[in-house]
C-alpha cells in the first residue's frame, strides 16, 4: 500500500529525542535495578549452632537407615549407634531447646512473631518495590510527555490483529499495523529487553521486570526461604519407629563374606550356592 | 569445586613436602610474576590459593604472604579466606598465637566447621590429644557429614592406641561412604590392630569383594591382584595365618563376630596364598618363597 507508506512523514526528530531516549532510559533502569536488588540483599542470617545440629540430627538417623539392608558396618557398631540415636531422640538430646518439658503444650511457633522469618518477607517485598516503582514511573512519564506519538515503522507487515498491540494509545482504526505507538514501544522493550540485560550483566541478573511481572510473588517465592517451623520433637519420635523398622532390615555386608569370595575365585562347588 | 568441599579441604590441610606442590610452586610463581592469575578470572583466585597452600608446603613464606595478600584484598570477610590465614599463621607463629586465632573466629561464627577442624588439628598438633578428641567429635557432633573429619578423629584414636574407638570413628565415615573401600581397608587395619581378628578377616574379605575386577576380560581366579586388592589379600593372608596358628584368636572378637568355620577359614587361607604368590610371581618374575612366614615377609616390604 504505497499511499499510506507515503502519507506519513516522521520527523527524525521523533527519532532522536523520544525512541532512543526511551530505549536508553529502559537498558539504564534495568541495569540500576540489577545493581540496587544487589545492594538490597541481605546475606542469609547465620543459623545458631543448636539450629543445624537439630536440622541434622535427622540426617544421621538417615543415613544409617539407608544402608541398613547391606550395611558396612558390623552388627554391633550398627545396633550401638542405632540404639545411642534412638535413645537421644526420646530424650530430646538434640533439640535446639533442649529436652522438651512433659506437660508444656507444643504449638508451632508463628511465623510472624520470628523477626528471623520477617527478614525474608522482608527482602521480598524489597525486590517487589524495586521492580514496580520505576517501571510505574517511566510509564507515566511515556504518558505524560509522549501521548499519542508514532514512533516507527516495522520494516514487514503485519495483519489486523496486532493493532491492539503495536498502537495502543493511539485511537485510529485506519492507520497501518505497522505503525507502533510510543506506549507499544515502552511494552516492547519492557518484554524484549532480557536478552539485552543477560548480555551486559550475565545470566542470572535481577533487571528483567516482565519476569517478576509474570508471576506477582515470584520474587518473594524464589528468595531463599527459612526452612517452616517444624516441631522436631515429632520428627525425632516418627524418626525412631523407622530406625526401629531398619534395625529389623539389617544384615551386615560382610555376614556370609567368605562364602561369597570363595564362590567368586571357583573354590566351592557351585551347588552349595544359596 | 563449590563451597563446602573447598572448606573441607582446606580443614584437612597439613604440610606435607609433596613433590606435587613443588610443581605447583613452581608454576605457580612464574604466573604469580607475569601477573597471569588476573587474567584468569574466577578460577585465577583459587589457583592463587593453591599457590599459597603450596607456597608454605615448600617454606616459602614470602610468596605466601603475598598472594595472601592479593586474596584477602580481593575477598575480605570470607570464612575460606580466614582458614588460608590461620593455616599461614599455623606456619611461622607458635601454636598459641593461631589456636587464640581460630577461638576468635569460632566465637564470631560458632558454625564455621573447617575453622573448627584446624583448633582441633593445631591443639594435636601441640600434643593436646584430649583436648583435640573433644573439639572433633563435638564438631561431629554438628556436622556429622564430615567424612575427614571422621578419619581425624580416627587417626587421633589410633594415635594413642584407643582402637575401638578408632572404630567407632571409622564406622560413622563407612556409613558416610559406603563405596569407598580405602575406608574398609583402614577399618580392617584397625580391628586387626585392636586384636579383633575375625572382624578383620571379613572386612578385609568385603574390600577384595569391592575392588578386585569382576567385569574384566579374565575370572577372578585368573586375575592379578594389584593395589588395594593386593593389600587386602595380604591382610587376609596374615588374618587366617594369625587364625589358624593361635586359635584362641577365633574367639577372641571384641564385636562378637563369628569366625569362619575351620574348613571355610583353611580355604580362604588357601586362596590367599594363592592370590599373594601369583602377585609375587608378577611383580618380581621369580618363584615366590615356601614359607609362608617368608613370603608375609616380603610382601610387607612390597606393598610399603
Amino acid at each position: 500500500m504505497p499511499s499510506s507508506a507515503v502519507s506519513l512523514y516522521l520527523d527524525p526528530q521523533i527519532r532522536d529525542w523520544v525512541l532512543f531516549p526511551i530505549t536508553v532510559v529502559m537498558i539504564l533502569v534495568g541495569v540500576l535495578r540489577h545493581y540496587v536488588v544487589l545492594l538490597l540483599q541481605s546475606s542469609p542470617k547465620k543459623q545458631m549452632r543448636a539450629a543445624i545440629r537439630e536440622q541434622r540430627a535427622l540426617i544421621r538417623a538417615q543415613i544409617l537407615r539407608t544402608t541398613s539392608a547391606r550395611s558396612p558396618i558390623p552388627p554391633t557398631f550398627y545396633q550401638s549407634i542405632s540404639q545411642h540415636l534412638s535413645q537421644a531422640f526420646t530424650n530430646g538430646t538434640y533439640l535446639k531447646d533442649g529436652p522438651p518439658k512433659s506437660d508444656a503444650p507444643s504449638v508451632p511457633p508463628n511465623p510472624l512473631t520470628d523477626p528471623s522469618q520477617m527478614d525474608g518477607m522482608m527482602a521480598g517485598m524489597k525486590t517487589q518495590m524495586v521492580m514496580m516503582v520505576p517501571q510505574m514511573i517511566i510509564m507515566g512519564w511515556i504518558n505524560f510527555f509522549f501521548q499519542g506519538f508514532v514512533l516507527i515503522k516495522l520494516p514487514f507487515p503485519l495483519t489486523l490483529g496486532f493493532k491492539s498491540m503495536l498502537q495502543r494509545g493511539i485511537e485510529t482504526p485506519d492507520m497501518d499495523v505497522r505503525w507502533v505507538s510510543s506506549l507499544s514501544w515502552y511494552f516492547l522493550n519492557f518484554f524484549g529487553l532480557n536478552g539485552l540485560y543477560r548480555l551486559i550483566l550475565g545470566s542470572d541478573n535481577s533487571a528483567d521486570s516482565s519476569r517478576d511481572m509474570t508471576t506477582p510473588f515470584a520474587a518473594a517465592a524464589a528468595a531463599p526461604q527459612p526452612p517452616q517451623a517444624q516441631d522436631f520433637n515429632k520428627l525425632f519420635k516418627a524418626e525412631r519407629d523407622n530406625l526401629e523398622f531398619a534395625e529389623g532390615l539389617y544384615s551386615w555386608v560382610g555376614k556370609d563374606i567368605e562364602t561369597t569370595i570363595l564362590h567368586k575365585y571357583g573354590r566351592l562347588p557351585p551347588d552349595t550356592l544359596r | 569445586m563449590d563451597l563446602t568441599n573447598s572448606l573441607q579441604k582446606l580443614a584437612g590441610y597439613r604440610p606435607k613436602k609433596t613433590p606435587k606442590s613443588k610443581e605447583t610452586y613452581k608454576k605457580g610463581l612464574v604466573l604469580l610474576r607475569n601477573g597471569g592469575f588476573a587474567k584468569q578470572g574466577d578460577e585465577g583466585w583459587e589457583s592463587l590459593e593453591k599457590l599459597t597452600l603450596a607456597a608454605l608446603d615448600q617454606g616459602d613464606i614470602a610468596v605466601a604472604d603475598e598472594c595472601l595478600q592479593l586474596i584477602v584484598n580481593k575477598f575480605p570477610s570470607s570464612p575460606r579466606v580466614d582458614v588460608l590465614q590461620g593455616i599461614r599463621m599455623e606456619a611461622t607463629e607458635p601454636s598459641e598465637v593461631s589456636l587464640k586465632f581460630y577461638e576468635e573466629l569460632l566465637e564470631a561464627d560458632p558454625t564455621n566447621a573447617a575453622i573448627w577442624r584446624r583448633k582441633a588439628h593445631v591443639l594435636r598438633q601441640m600434643g593436646k590429644i584430649d583436648k583435640s578428641v573433644q573439639e572433633l567429635s563435638e564438631m561431629l557432633d554438628t556436622f556429622y557429614t564430615d567424612v575427614e573429619g571422621w578419619l581425624e578423629l580416627a587417626d587421633a584414636y589410633a594415635s594413642c592406641q584407643q582402637y575401638t574407638y578408632a572404630l567407632q570413628s571409622l564406622s560413622h565415615a563407612l556409613l558416610l561412604a559406603p563405596q569407598n573401600p580405602f575406608y574398609f581397608v583402614q577399618f580392617a587395619e584397625t580391628a586387626y590392630l585392636a586384636g579383633d581378628i575375625p572382624l578383620a578377616l571379613k572386612m578385609f574379605l568385603v574390600t577384595v569383594d569391592m575392588t578386585d575386577d569382576e567385569d574384566g576380560p579374565v575370572p577372578p581366579q585368573d586375575s592379578i591382584p594389584t593395589g588395594l586388592t593386593l593389600r587386602a589379600w595380604y591382610g587376609v593372608k596374615l588374618c587366617t595365618n594369625k587364625l589358624i596358628t593361635e586359635p584362641r584368636s577365633m574367639s577372641s572378637s571384641a564385636s562378637n563376630t563369628l569366625a569362619p568355620t575351620t574348613a571355610a577359614l583353611s580355604s580362604i587361607d588357601e586362596l590367599s596364598t594363592e592370590r599373594l604368590r601369583t602377585a609375587y610371581l608378577n611383580m618380581k618374575g621369580e618363584s615366590p618363597p615356601k614359607t609362608d612366614r617368608e613370603l608375609i615377609t616380603i610382601l610387607a616390604t612390597i606393598i610399603q
